[in-house]
């Protein structure tokens, strides 16, 4: 712990490898690209931090077109359809 | 129950009291638009609600949801404890006139901290990547129940025609 924190200090403005290994660790679970490569292959931090800016990219795309849908869905919805009934027990 | 299921939970919860906040404070009938940025604002502070106030990205995101509410009080009785948190924490922001991204670590870096709220204000990279990680399982939560909310259209459809 105390080595982590000397690296810190040196003011190094690149992620050190302990990070580095950490972050590919737990990314692995939600970047499927990263999951198919063997544990002991070798990630770029660089790849690494490409992926997960796209991956958070391509989420908040999701949430733009998904409220999109949303808003028309209400829009577009009969007052008595069953349809109605379940969007407005959720939402409203 | 898995502690992403309670993420997802925590995330429900919180978004329809939210709607139901932005809901009476708005003027009706809104048009699809303003439906929508009404939807989607609501999501985002909810996202923010369930995570609390112990991260840089849920304050972050919270302090500017608030200024898109600047006209609706109610809402923002809601965001007013949580803004207040925000600005009684200190965090360095530290800027670097000469600045240039010289390698693709430092570049990209750079690049994800602008997609995470307040990740440009952390400037520990360790505190960064644990911020991320926790903002995208939330965020993962978003999408996913936005996306099964939007699919009750689908699922709704099908009793229907059961039941000719």
């Amino acid at each position: 712990m105390s080595n982590r924190r000397s690296r810190q200090s040196s003011r190094a403005s690149r992620i050190s490898d302990d990070q580095m290994i950490d972050l590919v660790g737990k990314l692995r679970q939600f970047l499927p690209e990263i999951r198919e490569r063997r544990r002991s292959e070798k990630v770029s931090a660089s790849k690494v931090l490409q992926e997960t800016c796209n991956y958070i990219r391509n989420l908040h795309r999701e949430v733009d077109n998904l409220s999109d849908r949303l808003s028309q869905l209400l829009d577009s919805v009969d007052e008595d359809s069953p349809e109605a009934a379940v969007i407005r027990s959720l939402l409203m | 129950m898995s502690s992403y299921n309670m993420v997802k939970q925590e995330f429900i919860k919180k978004w329809i009291t939210t709607l139901h906040i932005l809901d009476c404070s708005v003027e009706h009938p809104l048009n699809v638009t303003e439906r929508k940025n009404a939807i989607k604002l609501s999501s985002d502070i909810a996202m923010a609600a369930a995570r609390s106030s112990s991260t840089v990205w849920s304050r972050a995101l919270i302090s500017r949801s608030g200024n898109k509410t600047a006209n609706k009080p109610m809402a923002r009785r809601v965001l007013k404890k949580a803004r207040n948190r925000m600005k009684n924490r200190c965090l360095t922001l530290r800027r670097n006139g000469n600045f240039t991204a010289k390698s693709g670590v430092r570049r990209r870096t750079e690049l994800l901290k602008r997609l995470v709220p307040g990740g440009e204000l952390i400037e520990n990279k360790d505190y960064l990547i644990r911020e991320t990680l926790d903002y995208i399982v939330y965020l993962r939560a978003q999408v996913d129940v936005m996306r099964t909310v939007a699919a009750v259209d689908s699922v709704t459809g099908n009793l229907t025609n059961d039941n000719n």
